[in-house]
């Protein structure tokens, strides 16, 4: 990372305030420094606490310029209409996934006519639970309330379950009073389970349980995952510092080989596997890039026959 | 509101996925599987994919309205109804078509006879079904439902052109008075000419305006404008000799006295100059070059918006929330398009009012129509429509609506193709910057 000019910390401290200065090495530029001193000043203020509101601010700004996320400094990240919780040990969710889940929730309201009776969701590696919470909460809004909703996420993380856990407990919606009370068989409800998506009792034992059985797989519309994509050496270059040195490895790689693809790929193999086997009724997933889009895509044909298709499993479909 | 944009895979069909897009940014995959299959239809995706969002949407409003009337939704519904039966007739088409392809490959002789058979009809029933549907995805021109002002000016050259002009003006108020649309002669004026007369006992005209009342005289006429060519004997021409000379038609919108209502509370009214198509506006999350994702972490959350039709754009970060950021860049992107689109009026009535054309900008047009008197013939050299029975023509009548009619399909189908060259332009995958 190219070392800053003397003179933006000099022009900070003059255009903006001392503070803003002590926020460029994280900030890196004026106009983020700005804006981020802007947003801690507002946090101090909207929470409110007994240590002097100076003291405080002064107190997130040396974290932050210590390069601490913000979202970690200051305990929350806007997520749709939603604050998630966000606390170190648990990946920070980004705005892109935000874009795409609102684009789901959008979709999934309207493709269906008339409303189905029920919809149901599974979220593999959920972290702080953003995802299907976001997802809840639009859906909740958007369908009547004759559709329920059978949502869940997993995620091998204790603490990312607890936080997933905490989270669903302060975004709970509720339904409108003046409504009548959902019937047990229209209801609406997010579960999160702590367990490894690669675990070998998840296909035979956990799933089965939480979705009922269909003619071909289980009753699944959506299945979704932003699972940890990055390589090992794109982590070492291709990531910034705040995240190698304060996200949770976890959730960003996975270093061990499985089966015949490359490490950083082991994610998409399993979901398709998973996918085989549950035939959902759309996958999402998030990849890091148009290169391992291509070769997820490849890896569909290895498994085509059991996704439905007839497919004639391609034998160049091999990414490694 | 903002959609994140989709392009597809193209590598995924040999894989049998039915459906495998990637946002542009973020990366994603959506794979959707399953027996449907795809068949060559040129219509690209981004086109298709506004047809069905369209669809949903009537159909809601269809349901709505059932249960309570209101006026807006009504009328919203009309408007898209259109698209939605386009696209249900092509669904119906492309359907059977691939059912038809599946007995096709059947061991059954018989059934394969009797689907070749099918064949063809199933495969011009698709090809109409898709000029529908994108005819009625093409968008309105703007000024489509208004009514007109027809200009009309003799070509520079003597009193010929302007005896033709006022047989052009007279032509198209009967057609006017034929079809029953109200017609208010705005201005008439004869230039000097010593009492002479057209060989058809035309005056010289210097300049007429006639005003076609009816809504809707915009979309009907904006093909008449440009160079209308005559070709006949003048009536002084004693050696009989064909002289040939032009006449200038300007067809201009004509607005109502009092402009449209100028508050933002109305943003869902399509009148309102507030009101945006949601299919129109592209979203982006911005982000800074480099990789996105969970590589990196940025506390920033920029919304661009664009509105395509005009390219104005907006980008805001004023706030940690991505959501709030889109609400803030919309309503900004409301009120300038607002501003754009009155200054636009503005300039229309201004152009309208400076009636002086320069004489250059007539001469330097191409001409659009010919009218030849010795071959009894009208030529429209836009649809290439040959219509003979010129008289009728002249007269209004139902043979010039003939020649309009070929116009208006020439240009539906100019406006087809830009809009096809750019949706594909627009779906093309960006290149990615190292
Ligand atoms: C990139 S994060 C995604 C978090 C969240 N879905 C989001 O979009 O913000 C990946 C998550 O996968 C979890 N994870 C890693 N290995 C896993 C495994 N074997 N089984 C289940 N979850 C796993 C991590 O704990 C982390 O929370």
């Amino acid at each position: 990372m190219p070392r800053l000019r003397p003179s933006l910390f000099w022009q900070a401290r003059r255009e903006i305030s001392p503070l803003a200065a002590q926020l460029l090495p994280a900030c890196r530029d004026l106009e983020s420094a700005a804006n981020e001193l802007r947003w801690i000043r507002e946090h101090v203020q909207d929470t409110p606490s007994s240590v002097p509101p100076g003291l405080r601010v002064w107190n997130l700004v040396e974290k932050r310029g210590k390069g601490v996320p913000l979202q970690y400094v200051l305990g929350t990240q806007p997520f749709g209409n939603l604050e998630i919780q966000c606390r170190p040990g648990v990946l920070i969710p980004r705005p892109e996934t935000e874009a795409y889940t609102l684009h789901l929730a959008t979709l999934l309201s309207q493709s269906q006519h008339p409303p189905p009776h029920s919809l149901s969701i599974l979220d593999l590696c959920t972290g702080t639970g953003c995802i299907p919470l976001l997802l809840l909460h639009a859906l909740h809004a958007s369908l009547p309330p004759t559709t329920a909703l059978n949502i869940h996420g997993i995620d091998i993380s204790p603490a990312a379950i607890s936080l997933a856990r905490a989270n669903h407990h302060q975004h709970n919606p509720l339904p409108a009073p003046a409504s009548p009370p959902l019937s047990p068989s229209h209801q609406r409800t997010l579960t999160f389970h702590q367990t490894s998506i690669f675990s070998p009792t998840l296909l035979s034992s956990l799933l089965p349980t939480l979705f009922p059985r269909s003619s071909s797989g289980l009753d699944l519309d959506l299945l979704v995952s932003n699972p940890p994509y990055i390589s090992a050496s794109d982590f070492a270059r291709a990531t910034a510092r705040a995240v190698r040195n304060h996200e949770p490895r976890l959730a960003l790689r996975y270093a061990a080989r499985w089966g015949w693809c490359r490490p950083e790929d082991v994610f998409y193999a399993r979901l398709l596997e998973i996918a085989a086997v549950l035939k959902p009724k759309r996958v999402l997933m998030e990849v890091g890039g148009m290169e391992q889009a291509l070769r997820v895509v490849r890896m569909v044909g290895r498994f085509s026959s059991l996704l439905g298709g007839d497919g004639d499993g391609d034998g160049d479909g091999d990414g490694s | 509101m903002g959609v994140p944009e989709l392009c597809a895979i193209p590598e995924a069909r040999r894989y049998r996925l039915t459906a495998c897009l990637q946002l542009q940014f973020p990366f994603i995959l959506v794979l959707t599987f399953g027996p449907e299959t795809t068949s060559p239809i040129k219509l690209p995706p981004a086109l298709l994919e506004r047809a069905r969002k369209l669809t949903v949407e009537h159909d809601q409003l269809t349901t709505a309205l059932q249960s309570d009337f209101d006026a807006k939704k009504a009328k919203r519904a009309g408007e898209i109804s259109r698209i939605a039966d386009a696209l249900k007739q092509f669904e119906k088409a492309k359907s059977a078509l691939s059912e038809l392809q599946g007995l096709l490959e059947s061991d059954d002789a018989e059934m394969r006879e009797l689907a070749r058979d099918d064949l063809e009809a199933t495969n011009t029933q698709l090809a109409d079904s898709s000029h529908n549907l994108s005819v009625a995805l093409t968008p309105k021109h703007p000024f489509a439902d208004m009514p007109c002002l027809l200009e009309i000016r003799p070509g520079p050259g003597g009193t010929e052109g302007r005896f033709f002009a006022d047989t052009v003006f007279h032509m198209y108020k009967a057609y006017c008075a034929n079809k029953g649309y109200r017609t208010r002669v705005v201005q008439y004026e004869s230039s000097d000419s010593d009492g002479q007369t057209g060989s058809e006992g035309e005056i010289a005209l210097q300049e007429a305006v006639l005003e076609v009342q009816e809504p809707g005289a915009y979309g009907l006429f904006r093909g008449e404008a440009g160079m209308h060519r005559v070709q006949r004997v003048p009536a002084t021409e004693k050696s009989g000799r064909t002289h040939t000379s032009a006449v200038a038609v300007w067809v201009l919108p004509s607005f109502p006295e009092n402009p449209t209502s100028e508050s933002e509370s109305d943003w869902d009214n399509p009148e309102s100059d507030f009101y945006i198509d949601p299919t129109e506006v592209r979203s982006e999350t911005m982000r800074a070059r480099g990789a996105g994702g969970q590589h990196v972490n940025k506390t920033e959350s920029a919304i661009r918006l664009t509105h395509i039709p005009t390219g104005t754009t907006v980008a805001i970060q004023e706030s940690r929330s991505q959501q709030r950021n889109r609400e803030y860049a919309w309503r900004l992107l409301r009120s300038r398009i607002a501003q754009q689109r009155r200054e636009a009026r503005e300039e229309v009535s201004r152009q309208l009012r400076s009636s002086v054309l320069a004489n250059s900008q007539i001469t330097r047009g191409d001409k659009i129509r010919t009218y030849q008197y010795q071959q009894d013939r009208c030529t429209d050299h836009r649809s290439g429509l040959d219509a003979h029975n010129l008289p009728d023509v002249l007269k209004g009548g139902e043979t010039l609506g003939k020649v309009m009619e070929s116009v208006q399909a020439w240009l539906v189908n100019k406006d087809i193709q830009a809009l096809i060259a750019d949706e594909e332009a627009a779906a093309a995958p960006k290149k990615e910057s190292k």
